[in-house]
């Protein structure tokens, strides 16, 4: 039969945290009078709720896919979580009778669609004019809308920042919409991320200066990338958007085995996808890689690295200008990890420093320092040296990594940003990696 | 950098109004721009601002005075080691709000052998003793002595907190000088070190105490109950609160050879009777004739319909005292075991005897009581209504946690009535989390 999922597989499934704590609530068998499970990968459930009739749902693992008869607009529902919570702890019993007619309806349809949808993924040759051509009016389309975003940004800065306080969300949304009309999704992404900004208090109008200033020189690097060196003009297109092709990717590089340390990770909701990044370091190469996994709203994200352990794995490194970013082209074994070895807050700034020369736009780097933490004035972190660094006004209290490091030194591995450190992970006096 | 500051103000004035500030870099040429640069001001404004950008971002320097120049006071060690990793997973499974009410059972056990709830839970943990429980000393006691050292240091950094100290105080600063909440959580801790102590305070302070407070202090006497609580508690049964008197009378049941416990023992004698008759010994049920006032001094309520003398009130009437009755008092007056006792035939009565004695083994916590009176139900005693259920869904929880991993019994039970599956459920929960606070292997 299909392996149970544990806990934490499910749990994440949720499309929010109040979904979590009400499905839990519902994970017990007293508002389930009828569960089953099937060999094949499905999992059904009847569920009393405010409704007369019982509500009925059912989960095709393999997807995995579910649908229920209540009528919340949330998905997956309560109940949808709450039946494959009652499946991981074991209280779901295979049921070799087979699913009822209602549930089976179902299964029997998605297996049907399934198997049609086969035979269009064997990818018909395409006609290489074509795809020239496709490709041909997509450089146009961005190279029209990066010029439109120049004159737009100008505008900005012509008129002054002052009126942004002013704007609604509308301002840059505006201006996304046309960067996604121009093929250009990366850059649609970071001017909805600007909306916010202008109340993010105290030195906002910085921080929108720094944004479009570094937005131009995107448009300006785009416009002139055949004076650019090959990684650099990679790293252009892909913060703009052009995604690259797993298959360019194998054949770039060779790539880098190592035991990969899993030092954090941090999950973010984007425009209805949900990106998980996971950091990494090779214990005999010392190299940083981040390896990124995405999922609709509602599905699982990628549990395969798990923070703490080490995985024996073969990556490639997108060729960017800061070969940073990676993909795991194999696995072979995955052991308890021990703790990183922590660095200095002024190794930390050096490195960035050197990264930055190479990718003026990163604003995202890994690190693994000894410190510790203060609360007044501000939230931050010390090292042996003195050296002191602000943690991300968005970490809120952090108050686990207080009460881990109990005013002591503590190894933590995070994001640091120009806006001040993100602690993710932090090692206990026992060496257990965790997650904040 | 000032000129990073001229940047921003001419970029929230507008460089149509004003012009554009040079950018001066260290290590490059000033003013830092690159050949060929935009005509357009507002252009050159954006490309100098993104130099500086880059150049502030990538020439950070650490250490800057306004940060962390405060360190904090370091932590004292703890002389208790952590729970196992096991232990500490289901701890924070529990703060998630898995069976969030075995928190304190968690928490209890791990005082009890001595160990310490892992620090990076501390803050989720205390949060919680302190959402859910300002009238529940206890899970803040606990919580606070779980949370050793480290708890106390929290507290000194978030005020939300502070309650931690008032459960750890070596003075008696928090009974003196504390709030209701410092003072509950001083005499519940003292109760729990030394009973006679805390029963000495509570009979110092009764007279100036208000009803509120009388409360808190009959509840703290539950805890580490013996004899020598009875003459404050018996006293209470005249206490002018309602409520006190009704707590008292909850209390004094629970401890065996009190005198409320032999009043009841009397009473129930009168109520249940063995019956030799030709078809066998069966047991007879006499409800009481009324609710006289002592007995309400004793706790029991005279019902819904105390005006209309209906079966349903004489049903209420009994199960109140059998509830109350000390158990042993069957086992001795009938000569039988608890098995034998519910064996035995006694009519329509039945599931109001099942009631009132699945209650008084609750509050008894009496595991031979409770096995028998679950079994009975395996065995198809009980007709299932959904009170009926929901009793025996109590009593499954306060069964041996191994009875839902070993015996078929659990599974069988749990097939029969849906309703008990979540007790069973939960005792499996309890089984795996008290096995791994025992297990200290993997103490990390």
């Amino acid at each position: 039969m299909a392996e149970r999922w544990d806990r934490t597989r499910v749990l994440a499934m949720a499309p929010d945290a109040p979904s979590q704590r009400t499905a839990q609530q519902l994970a017990s068998g007293r508002a389930w009078p009828l569960t089953g499970a099937a060999e094949a990968g499905a999992v059904w459930g009847e569920c009393r709720g405010s409704a007369a009739a019982p509500y009925r749902t059912v989960v095709d693992l393999s997807g995995p896919a579910y649908r229920c008869s209540c009528p919340s607009r949330k998905f997956p529902c309560k109940h949808v979580l709450a039946l494959l919570l009652l499946w991981a702890d074991g209280t779901v019993r295979d049921d070799p009778g087979g699913p009822p007619d209602w549930a089976r309806s179902w299964l029997t349809a998605r297996a049907a669609k399934a198997n049609r949808a086969q035979p269009g993924e064997t990818a018909e040759p395409k006609d290489p004019k074509a795809v020239a051509r496709r490709a041909e009016q997509r450089e146009a389309r961005v190279a029209s809308g990066l010029a439109e975003l120049d004159r737009w940004l100008c505008d900005q800065a012509r008129h002054g920042l002052a009126a942004s306080q002013k704007h609604g969300y509308a301002h840059w949304d505006d201006i996304a919409a046309r960067m996604v009309d121009a093929q250009a999704p990366g850059l649609a992404e970071r001017l909805r991320a600007l909306a916010s900004v202008p109340h993010s208090g105290a030195g906002w109008d910085g921080r929108l200066l720094e944004e479009y200033a570094l937005l131009r020189l995107l448009a300006v690097a785009y416009r002139r990338q055949a004076e650019l060196p090959a990684p650099l003009r990679e790293t252009v297109r892909s913060r703009i958007g052009f995604s690259r092709r797993h298959a360019d990717l194998l054949a770039d590089g060779p790539p880098v085995r190592d035991h990969w340390q899993v030092l954090a990770r941090r999950d973010l909701e984007q425009d209805r996808i949900r990106v998980r990044r996971t950091w990494l370091r090779g214990r005999k190469t010392g190299r940083n890689a981040l390896v990124l996994s995405f999922a609709a709203i509602g599905q699982a994200l990628d549990e395969s690295l798990t923070v703490g352990t080490d995985a024996g794995a073969d990556l490639v490194f997108y060729p960017d200008a800061m070969p940073l970013r990676a993909l795991v082209l194999a696995k072979h074994d995955v052991i308890d990890g021990s703790p990183p070895a922590g660095g200095t807050i002024g190794e930390l700034l050096a490195g960035y420093a050197t990264a930055l020369a190479a990718d003026p736009w990163l604003d995202s780097w890994p690190a693994v320092l000894d410190v510790t933490p203060a609360r007044s004035p501000v939230l931050a972190v010390s090292d042996a040296a003195g050296d002191a660094l602000p943690l991300h006004p968005g970490t809120g209290e952090c108050w686990p990594l207080f009460a881990l490091s109990g005013g002591h030194p503590v190894t933590v591995a995070g994001e640091w940003t120009p806006h001040g450190l993100w602690p993710l992970t932090a090692w206990d006096e026992g060496g257990t990696a965790v997650p904040l | 950098m000032s000129t990073w500051q001229d940047l921003v103000t001419a970029s929230l004035i507008g460089t149509e109004r004003a012009g554009v500030p040079l950018a001066a870099v260290p290590g490059l040429p000033f003013p830092a721009d690159a050949p060929g640069g935009p005509a357009d001001p507002a252009a050159l404004l954006l490309d100098r601002a993104a130099l500086l950008t880059a150049a502030r971002r990538g020439g950070r320097r650490a250490g800057r005075p306004e940060i962390g120049s405060a360190p904090l006071p370091a932590a004292d060690p703890d002389p208790a080691p952590p729970v196992s990793q096991a232990a500490a997973r289901r701890l924070a499974r529990i703060l998630r709000g898995e069976h969030p009410d075995l928190l304190a059972e968690w928490l209890a056990v791990a005082v009890a052998r001595g160990r310490t709830a892992p620090a990076h839970l501390l803050p989720a943990l205390l949060d919680r003793a302190r959402r859910v429980s300002p009238a529940d000393p206890e899970l803040r006691r606990l919580a606070a002595e779980a949370g050793g050292s480290r708890a106390r240091w929290l507290a000194g950094l978030n005020p939300d907190w502070r309650y931690v100290s008032a459960h750890t105080l070596a003075d008696d600063d928090a009974w003196r000088l504390g709030d209701a909440v410092q003072r509950r959580g001083y005499l519940a801790s003292l109760r729990a070190r030394d009973p006679g102590a805390a029963r000495e305070l509570i009979a110092g302070g009764w007279a100036a105490a208000g009803p509120d407070e009388r409360l808190m202090f009959v509840k703290v006497m539950a805890s580490g109950l013996s004899l020598a609580d009875e003459p404050l508690l018996e006293a209470a049964l005249g206490d002018g609160s309602a409520w006190v008197r009704k707590m008292a009378a909850e209390v004094l049941a629970t401890l065996p050879g009190s005198a409320l416990a032999r009043r009841m023992a009397e009473r129930a004698l009168g109520c249940l009777r063995l019956h030799q008759g030709r078809h066998g010994t069966r047991l007879v049920v006499v409800p009481p004739a009324q609710c006289d006032g002592v007995m309400q001094r004793d706790g029991i309520s005279p019902g819904p319909s105390t005006l209309i003398r209906g079966p349903a009130s004489q049903a209420h009437l009994v199960l109140e005292v059998l509830a109350r009755t000390p158990l042993r008092t069957w086992t001795g007056e009938f000569g039988r075991t608890p098995a034998q006792i519910l064996a035995l035939p006694a009519g329509g009565w039945a599931p109001v005897l099942f009631t009132g004695w699945a209650r008084a083994a609750i509050a008894q916590r009496d595991r031979t009581w409770i096995t028998a009176l679950v079994n009975w139900a395996l065995a198809g005693g009980l007709p299932g209504t959904p009170s009926d259920v929901e009793t025996l869904g109590e009593l499954v929880r306060c069964m041996d946690p191994a009875f839902a991993v070993t015996g078929t019994a659990a599974g069988v039970l749990a097939a029969m009535l849906p309703g008990v599956r979540e007790a069973i459920n939960v005792l499996r929960f309890r089984y795996q989390m008290l096995k791994e606070l025992h297990d200290d292997d993997s103490a990390g």
